[in-house]
């Protein structure tokens, strides 16, 4: 059979494929859509006879290109819904979190020993902590927690003070923290920078604070957002540790292989830590500056811990893997 | 785009052995620069992977896009901010620009095109290194490690070495999430015929099929180049056609002709003749 008998012959199938496709690809798949699977696997086997019988490139290319679109079309994904996304937040993410807890004690370790470290270093001799924040850092801690009375909520006055805060806490901090994962590429080292980094940084900032300015104005505000702001950015140091390590020690596996398994591994964690960022986001625009009674704003913040120590260690333990 | 550069080379060069992509097998395609696959229906699929130069240009094309957006927001916004406020208006524009940073090309790239406007323009698309649309994970992978790929300066150099190091233009995103980009529509490369030789000549010996594939090649493009050009390729395969010059370049010709002969006249009648899929 010579390549244009071949042609003759199929023709038909062909364009009749053809045409399936091109309405799967117009999103407007009419009644006849149920055959393109058949069609497909039709024009798969034709496109194996033309290469086993060296019909010539014109032909394979031909069939090629048209077999590559309608894969395209059939192995598409289904799209994640509600009930995927509430999975993902009751059984997932803290099962991600769970399995990778060493990682868990290693990043808190890196990010919690400077920070209490270099606050605490404040009582004795405050040039560390001078040091760090410099002159700006120092001006910027004092307009905002220096005087008696609550600065920051009167920074917040003006109307739509609070959402302008949230979205900027929500581009900021969530950034930081996708930066942080990223940075895991460089065999951690950009992870443990970022942790180091704000941990040295706002432990000198809170210890600033304690020693030259209004400690409760300071601690009131930051007590609501802090356990999802703090701990989602240790989460997020977490996934792109989980990176790092994937090239430092890819174990059996060749280090590309062993890259791509530890993103799949990542993933929830870094998913899990915008999520946590941007409820520190919520908190911290429309809760921190509120002005109410200190022991409210102790209360919550310690609820906070409490919520998010019993999620990270109970929540979905009764369920199976939800990663398998 | 030259994508056929030593069409011969698989007739001698000693490729690599089949090495595993992310999920199936995946040979390095030894004549040219197409990825092959093998797909779950048995067949094998060749996707063109794109260099970095045009990917180059799909992300300044995304950059003034989103550039484009962002100008056209803050005008709109602007002025709407007299009636509601400029705090609110500033906030929206802050949640505008981080959205768009960090998840405008993941949602595109996780949609129905599996590509960002800049690629579809361009022709490219982001699939699986196994040629299958990418998944929301992937496409989040990829994109949040571009940070890391714009490194030194937003200079790209870290994705470009990475992208010149890989056979598959991967960058560094890419190599974690396990994708390639690939053009969506492969133009038909240019192919011109010499006459064939009156006499088939038969194979002296038995070759690999990625070795006949280029000799049915060499036949099949052999009117595009001068007859010097034409000799100069046959000579690297003097060992297998016994003769160099130009009768070196007929008796190639004279091999093809008989291994299409062959193959075709089996397909028409014999073991795999007829049509598996008959309805």
């Amino acid at each position: 059979m010579t390549v244009g008998d071949f042609e003759d012959k199929n023709k038909q199938r062909w364009a009749e494929y053809e045409r399936l496709v091109e309405a799967m690809e117009r999103g407007r798949p009419g009644p006849e859509a149920g055959q393109l699977p058949r069609r497909f696997r039709e024009l798969c086997v034709d496109l194996a006879l033309a290469q086993s019988r060296m019909y010539g490139e014109r032909l394979t290319d031909r069939l090629n290109a048209q077999v590559i679109r309608g894969y395209e079309m059939l192995y598409r994904n289904r799209r994640a819904g509600w009930e995927k996304f509430a999975e993902f937040v009751a059984v997932g993410f803290p099962q991600a979190l769970r399995r990778e807890w060493r990682l868990l004690w290693l990043c808190n370790a890196v990010f919690w020993l400077p920070f209490v470290a270099v606050m605490v270093s404040a009582h004795f001799d405050l040039q560390w902590v001078q040091a760090i924040l410099g002159s700006d850092g120092m001006a910027a801690m004092d307009r905002m927690y220096g005087g008696r009375e609550d600065q920051i909520a009167h920074l917040r006055e003006e109307y739509g003070s609070n959402f302008m805060m949230f979205c900027h806490y929500i581009r900021n901090n969530v950034g930081i923290d996708f930066r942080t994962f990223a940075g895991g590429m460089a065999a951690g080292l950009g992870s443990l920078f970022f942790l180091l980094f704000n941990g040295i940084y706002m432990g000198a900032a809170a210890g600033y604070v304690n020693h030259a300015g209004n400690p409760e104005a300071f601690w009131t505000f930051v007590s609501g957002h802090a356990p999802f702001e703090l701990l989602g950015m240790v989460v997020a140091g977490m996934a792109g540790m989980r990176l790092g390590l994937a090239l430092l020690r890819p174990g059996r596996l060749p280090r590309v292989r062993a890259l791509a398994e530890a993103a799949r591994q990542a993933l929830p964690l870094i998913l899990g830590a915008a999520l946590m960022t941007g409820l520190a986001a919520v908190v911290e625009g429309f809760w921190s500056a509120q002005l109410l009674p200190s022991g409210l704003k102790y209360g919550v913040g310690i609820a906070g811990w409490v919520l998010l120590i019993a999620y990270f260690s109970l929540a979905g333990r009764r369920v199976g893997d939800a990663s398998r | 785009m030259q994508p056929h550069k030593y069409p011969l080379a698989g007739l001698y060069a000693a490729g690599k052995s089949p090495t595993f992509g992310s999920q199936l097998i995946v040979t390095t395609e030894k004549l040219d620069t197409q990825q092959a696959v093998e797909l779950a229906e048995g067949v094998e699929i060749r996707l063109r992977v794109a260099g970095p130069m045009l990917r180059a240009g799909a992300y300044a094309l995304d950059l003034l896009i989103r550039g484009v957006v962002m100008i056209v927001a803050s005008i709109g916004m602007g002025l709407l901010g007299i009636a509601i406020g400029q705090r609110l208006v500033t906030g929206a524009l802050l949640l505008a620009w981080f959205l768009l940073e960090w998840f405008y090309p993941v949602l595109f790239e996780a949609g129905k095109r599996g590509a960002t406007p800049g690629k579809r323009i361009l022709g490219l698309r982001v699939v699986q290194a196994t040629g299958s649309p990418i998944t929301a994970g992937q496409a989040i992978v990829r994109n949040f490690l571009r940070w890391v790929d714009g490194m030194p300066f937003f200079t790209y150099g870290c994705g470009m070495a990475s992208c010149l190091a890989t056979r598959r233009f991967q960058r560094l995103g890419d190599l974690a999430a396990g994708t390639v980009v690939i053009y969506e529509r492969v133009t038909p490369s240019p192919a011109l015929a010499a006459p064939p030789p009156i006499t088939p000549v038969p194979l002296p010996v038995g070759l690999s099929a990625d070795e006949t594939r280029a000799l049915v090649r060499f036949r099949e493009r052999a009117g595009l180049w001068s007859a010097a050009r034409r000799e100069e390729i046959a000579d690297q395969a003097s060992a297998l056609s016994g003769a160099s010059g130009a009768p070196g370049v007929s008796r190639l010709m004279a091999m093809a002709h008989w291994v299409q002969d062959k193959k075709q006249s089996a397909g028409a009648g014999g073991r795999n003749g007829d049509r598996p899929n008959k309805k």
